[in-house]
């Protein structure tokens, strides 16, 4: 019964958000729609972070790598955004693996400021133009809304859903590398490199490969973002963002979906819902995450353990 | 009998510091060998640079007639060479059963099922707590777990990094029981250790390396009987 219960709750709960646009008020559907975004990007820094057990703190590059993306192919070059996301996918996927590439082999803490300097180097990229198709500080303005043959979804309700859609499609993703031969590989890596490599693992090429495929899905949640808010900026993608996606699968609960979608919620659906406290909100927040880590370091959703 | 490993004049280093200052050796096919020395002889090190996890500054590691030095671990794996590593290193918050079939990485899926059977007739005790935590099981039960689970990545070559460790004289002798089993069984052993009489009655050959550098190799009933080892690592003045 209970475990009849758990299968069941995730996606009556995500059939349940498909009635967002119907019910709730043109406030709550913009912040469920990006919620469900984060939750895409929080799901793909978990991939790395929690899966496979790697400090990386630059998650938001891979995503903003994903929204320039779409910003410039529909901006300058007129891209139907549907159509964007497949070289925003591959280009934050090839973005994550070639950075990942000579950084993979640094121990944890070293990796962590490693990547801190990915984060700093594309902020400053993206603020002084340096390809000269970024827009400089600030961004590219006027990407447009997603088409399904030939009607623009231009309604909030519309785009709310293909973000809601982008969500199911990852968690079904998620559900199934938490069963595959894959998910296991990084679960090795992460609880003891050294012995998995003993019994055949090649580490680095995992490693490298978790860093493609958590970049890779960021970049595809970059697309609907870019659509979403119609400017891409530099500022939405700073480092204190790699951070807040850090805390939310550290918080919530690492390799675990529940987990990372409570922090989702918490670290940001929460602080938009309670906007007029202004910086109260954060102060209060900063207590909650170390109250959390003193009292339940593996976070408010742990991962669940099946005896086998 | 023809050489399955041998190793010669090899040279490892951490930055500046030279842990294995040529180093040679060799180990023929169906043999068990003992290495033996204290903390900080370069025993680990050695292991680490046979199974690739460590790569060698110079000299050459030939394995059945092909070169191992410079190539990448995982591959080591699938040529046959099993290490079950220093501090045995099992998956504590997997299962006894899921650590054993992480061992058969390697392999195809559906010889999993039968490589298990061996293991556990070789290790009952792992059969009775197959679906325990490893890290709930004893020290000696998690070094028969981390042997079994290398036995799994079917072997010619076991190299294993001091079994005795941590463990109470019961236990090691129990466990040297069983690789004298999966000796007898084809699999070649090479065996660092600290702990001299268990190893010696062991092997047919052993090594005695210190601070990098092989200083004695005889038979393991000469090295068991020398004066030198009965001092250094017997106990006996």
């Amino acid at each position: 019964m209970k475990e009849q219960i758990y299968r069941w709750a995730g996606p009556s709960l995500w059939v349940l958000g498909l009635g967002v646009p119907f019910a709730l008020s043109a406030n709550w559907i913009s912040i469920l729609a990006l919620f469900a975004i984060y939750a895409v990007v929080a799901l793909s820094q978990d991939i790395v972070l929690g899966r496979a057990g790697m400090f990386d703190m630059g998650h938001a590059v891979y995503f903003g790598v994903g929204a320039y993306t779409t910003a410039i192919l529909n901006v300058t070059y007129g891209w139907p955004i549907f159509w964007t996301m497949i070289p925003a996918i591959i280009a934050a996927a090839l973005v994550g693996g070639i950075l990942a590439a000579p950084l993979v082999k640094l121990r944890g803490d070293y990796l962590l400021v490693a990547t801190i300097g990915v984060s700093q180097i594309f902020h400053l990229a993206m603020v002084n133009n340096t390809a000269g198709v970024t827009g400089g500080p600030d961004g590219i303005f006027g990407v447009g809304v997603p088409s399904i043959f030939g009607h623009q979804l231009i309604s909030q309700g519309n785009e709310y859903l293909v973000d809601w859609g982008l969500l199911g499609i990852v968690l079904l993703l998620m559900k199934n590398l938490e069963h595959s031969r894959l998910g296991r590989v990084f679960r090795y890596l992460k609880e003891d490199e050294l012995a998995a490599t003993t019994l055949g693992v090649n580490a680095r090429y995992y490693k490298i490969l978790a860093f493609a495929l958590g970049a890779g899905i960021a970049g595809a949640a970059g697309t609907l973002f870019a659509s979403q808010l119609a400017v891409v900026s530099p500022g939405a993608f700073v480092f204190t963002e790699s951070v807040t996606l850090f805390a939310i699968v550290l918080v919530g609960g690492q390799a675990s979906i529940p987990g990372v979608l409570l922090g989702t919620v918490l670290m940001f659906v929460v602080p938009q819902v309670f906007r007029e406290l202004a910086q109260y909100r954060y102060f209060a927040f900063g207590i909650g995450m170390i109250v959390v880590m003193v009292v339940r370091p593996q976070g408010i959703w742990p991962r669940r353990r099946r005896m086998g | 009998m023809s050489d399955l490993l041998s190793v010669s004049d090899l040279h490892v280093s951490y930055g500046q510091i030279e842990a294995l200052k040529g180093v040679s050796l060799r180990v023929a096919e169906g043999e068990v060998v003992a290495i033996l020395g204290s903390n900080g002889a370069g025993k680990t090190t050695l292991m680490r640079s046979l199974s690739g996890l460590l790569r060698a500054k110079s000299g050459s590691i030939t394995y059945d007639n092909e070169e191992l030095v410079g190539r990448r671990a995982d591959l080591i794996v699938r040529k046959g060479i099993a290490q079950s590593p220093e501090g045995r290193r099992v998956f504590g918050t997997l299962t006894v059963e899921e650590n054993l079939d992480l061992g058969a990485y390697t392999r195809p899926i559906s010889e999993t099922a039968g490589s298990r059977a061996e293991v556990y007739s070789t290790f009952p005790k792992l059969q009775e707590r197959r679906s325990q935590l490893a890290g709930t099981l004893s020290g000696g039960e998690q070094q028969m777990l981390a042997i079994g689970r290398a036995l799994m990545t079917k072997p010619r070559l076991l190299l294993l990094d001091e079994p005795s460790l941590g463990l109470a004289p019961l236990i090691v002798k129990d466990i040297f029981t069983k690789l004298r089993t999966i000796a007898e069984t084809g699999v070649t052993i090479l065996v660092v250790e600290q702990n001299a009489r268990m190893a010696l009655k062991l092997a047919d050959r052993g090594y005695v390396l210190e601070v990098g550098r092989m200083a004695l190799e005889d038979s393991a009933a000469n090295l068991l009987a020398s004066s030198q080892v009965q001092e250094a690592y017997l106990g006996k003045g």
